[in-house]
């Protein structure tokens, strides 16, 4: 998932749940039974599952922008300069510790 | 939100957040609720009434009662215990409760009803002091929610005496 679609994701997730657990209590509560509160509040719970963990097409309307790999050739990665001296350096480093 | 994994964790964690809120209500909203039960209950009659070996009085009896529960009810409520006690006073202790018989009521529909039993347990007393003693008749209940603390509640129903001499059986 892009960023946008992981904001759009958790905006989903959010009120589906809040709805599920709000849909359940009330039809629990009207109907006087908790069995069907439970009932109502797993298929909510499932629906959400469903519709905000998996990667959907939906949620990748705005892909990233990565560099293209023409672009990077031109502008090397920078190397450490001096390999030795850094590496002793480092053994210096560690001993200290 | 990066994997599909941590979103599954996130769902799973609201998830059960807010279940914990709507048993949390569904509990709350039990305080609201006022019974209104009837019952009666009258001593048909003193089957035995004897001294034990060890030395402790003990009555067992025949009991007619008949109860309303179903206000007692709501959607939240897994079941009803309802037990019938003897209360009574002696030199030595202020109040003595003995519970003489009880009841588990798992359905509303159920909840009311009418017997004639003998006691399941019999009044047994720590002492000889039941000779012509003035014996009260008291109905508890403990109401076990699905969510939520037990509620308590209880109601006096009518008194009767004991014989006062022992009986021999009958």
């Amino acid at each position: 998932m892009d960023w946008q679609g992981q904001k759009h994701a958790e905006m989903l997730m959010q009120i589906f749940l809040v709805f599920s657990a709000v849909a359940a209590f009330g039809a629990g509560y009207l109907m006087r039974d908790f069995r069907l509160m439970m009932l109502i509040y797993a298929g909510g719970v499932v629906l959400t599952a469903l519709v905000t963990v998996p990667n959907w097409p939906y949620f990748n309307r705005h892909p990233l922008k990565w560099l293209d790999p023409s672009e990077a050739e031109k502008h090397p990665k920078p190397q450490v300069s001096n390999i030795t001296s850094s590496s002793s350096s480092k053994k210096k480093a560690s001993k200290n510790k | 939100m990066h994997s599909a994994v941590q979103r599954a964790n996130t769902v799973a964690t609201i998830a059960a957040i807010l279940l914990a809120t709507i048993c949390a209500a569904a509990s709350f909203l039990d305080a609201f609720n006022s019974p209104s039960l009837q019952a009666h209950v009258q001593v048909v009659k003193i089957n035995r009434f004897r001294r034990q070996l060890d030395g402790n009085d003990e009555v067992k009896m025949t009991l007619k009662m008949s109860m309303d529960l179903t206000s007692l009810f709501t959607w939240n409520t897994k079941q009803v215990f309802v037990f019938l006690a003897a209360e009574y006073e002696t030199d030595t202790n202020s109040l003595n409760q003995v519970s003489l018989w009880d009841h588990i009521v798992q359905e509303k529909e159920r909840a009311s009803f009418q017997v004639k039993v003998p006691t399941k347990y019999p009044l047994i007393d720590q002492g000889t002091n039941l000779r012509g003693k003035k014996v009260g008749l008291v109905l508890h209940w403990h109401i076990m929610p699905i969510s939520g603390r037990m509620i308590q509640g209880k109601m006096p129903l009518s008194n009767f005496s004991l014989p006062d001499s022992y009986t021999t059986r009958s």
